[in-house]
């Protein structure tokens, strides 16, 4: 199976402040890909590379095998997108909203429309300008499926939202990517969230993307280890993320990718025991790659000057 | 799509239009129904045309209103939402221009044809005196013109960037700043009346805004 999404090298910059730097993507066809990232972290602003709203500097874009911007009409038919902000005619009504996006999709399907306009139960004569922001989240995502699309790309579609919207919007996203072989790529603060949903994950830092892989890999992967005592590390065969020695004892707390059981008799063997393996969800996952991206950036400066 | 869009442009700026087409109507009627309350029994020709040449203004101005009320509201709305949302469109953005561009053309014709029926029913029932002649073709085809020109002006602007826009006045700002150094400074160089006259005069972009607006001459 091909990708849904491949950037090579992206670079952009946005301002003087921020720049996406070498970002280079692969979104497999029919995965629920976990865009995550810290506010600021470049995750919009990808988007709307993908989205053709800019060009990058440098580096290139294909979606659904096909090149941006040079087909992005084509594209844009068959993927969905749902916006960080709501964007719509504020004097439109709900009905007249979907009128006018269904005239500019050539793949629209009134009946699926129209039986999701009924699940959402959405108002047809309110205005777009008086909708709650339940209301708004649910129009949003009729109007990102009712194309059939391939391909979903959605910014935080759940920001803002009650539990109970929440779980409605993911479990209609769920069903219509059930039923068909679609590639969802959505990004979120709500980690959690996310853990529950995909199968892939991305993680963007200041710009710049720090991983991706399948979600299970990347949650058995990372590790938290305590040990006994601090030990040097010659050719570890795993990769040691972070290192912190405990407030009070004499042994060090260490953050680990590609940590296996088996591995203990190599600390062992340096005089050291390893006294817990700490699973970590993707949250606490997250969180501490990102600590680690950051401290080997700081080491990094620091030794520059 | 066109339809759609039309509709969305219709809804969002139909209050205006309706004022822009109200104002358009009574002008004529109301010009003429003024001068015939003034002149009581009988239409003098040389105050017919002096009472039209002050209120001939009136015309061209409502026709760069009309064009500058439909060109922000065609835009108005995507730049609020940043755009995303037409740029989301799956059409190529000179075509999503160019239905937005026509839709305006069509809202138009709103006040030019409340225009017309003003002009029209003034000249059918208004005693004209001899030696005068109404125009009402005449004078909604050129409203209708003004119109189009400012719209086109303005929806140029209105497409661009705030740093089209800003560039636009900056300019204008500069050489009305050049003007009054240079003219601090005792030089006889008039740029300011430069470049009016290069716009609003044959064969610059807004000359049809200037010179005669009456309904009624000879």
């Amino acid at each position: 199976m091909g990708n849904a999404i491949e950037t090579d090298g992206l670079h952009y910059t946005l301002g003087r402040g921020f720049a996406l730097e070498d970002v280079s993507l692969r979104v497999p066809v029919g995965s629920i890909y976990g865009f995550l990232g810290p506010n600021g972290a470049g995750k919009t602003t990808t988007i709307r590379l993908l989205m053709g709203f800019h060009r990058p500097t440098r580096g290139a874009i294909r979606i659904l095998d096909r090149a941006i911007p040079r087909e992005l009409p084509t594209v844009l038919s068959a993927t969905g997108f749902v916006p960080e902000r709501p964007h719509l005619y504020p004097t439109l009504t709900v009905a007249e909203t979907v009128r006018h996006h269904s005239a500019f999709q050539p793949r629209w399907d009134r009946e699926w429309a129209a039986s999701l306009f009924r699940r959402f139960a959405l108002a047809e004569d309110r205005r777009v300008s008086r909708l709650s922001k339940g209301e708004m989240g649910k129009l949003l995502l009729l109007l990102a499926l009712g194309q059939r699309p391939d391909l979903l790309i959605l910014d935080e579609p759940t920001e803002g939202l009650d539990p109970v919207v929440r779980r409605e919007l993911m479990s209609v996203l769920m069903d219509y990517v059930a039923d068909r072989t679609a590639t969802v790529f959505i990004s979120s603060h709500l980690v959690h969230e996310l853990e529950r949903f995909c199968d892939w994950v991305g993680i963007m830092d200041r710009g710049r993307l720090l991983t991706e892989m399948p979600m299970t890999q990347f949650k058995n992967s990372l590790k938290r280890l305590r040990l006994s005592t601090g030990v040097a590390l010659p050719d570890a065969p795993f990769e040691l993320l972070v290192r912190e020695r405990a407030v009070a004892t004499a042994g060090e707390t260490w953050l680990v990718r590609g940590w296996e059981s088996s591995m203990t008799a190599y600390i062992a063997e340096r005089g050291a025991e390893v006294r817990e393996v700490i699973d970590l969800d993707l949250e606490e996952g997250f969180v501490e790659l990102l600590r680690s991206f950051r401290v080997a950036e700081q080491d990094a400066s620091s030794k520059e000057t | 799509m066109l339809r759609v869009i039309l509709f969305q442009q219709w809804k969002g700026s139909r209050m205006l239009l309706f004022l822009a087409g109200l104002t358009a109507f009574a002008v004529p009627v109301v010009s003429a129904s003024t001068y015939s309350w003034r002149a009581q029994s009988s239409w003098d020709p040389a105050g017919l045309l002096l009472f039209g040449y002050a209120v001939g203004f009136l015309y061209p101005a409502i026709a760069a209103a009309t064009g500058l009320i439909v060109a922000v509201t065609a835009w108005g709305p995507d730049h609020r939402g940043g755009h995303v949302y037409a740029l989301s469109l799956p059409l190529p953005r000179w075509r999503y221009a160019g239905l937005r561009f026509v839709a305006g053309v069509v809202l138009i014709s709103a006040p030019v044809f409340m225009l017309a029926i003003g002009t029209g029913l003034v000249a059918l029932t208004a005693p004209i005196p001899e030696g005068l002649t109404a125009y009402p073709v005449a004078l909604t085809a050129r409203f209708a013109l003004a119109a189009l020109v400012a719209y086109g002006m303005f929806f140029a602007v209105a497409a661009g960037t705030t740093r089209t826009a800003a560039t636009i006045l900056g300019v204008m700002a500069g050489l009305v700043a050049l003007q009054v150094v240079l003219t601090a400074f005792g030089a006889r160089v008039n740029i300011l009346g430069g470049v009016t006259n290069a716009l609003f005069n044959w064969p610059g972009p807004f000359d049809i805004f200037g010179g005669r607006w009456l309904l009624i001459d000879v």
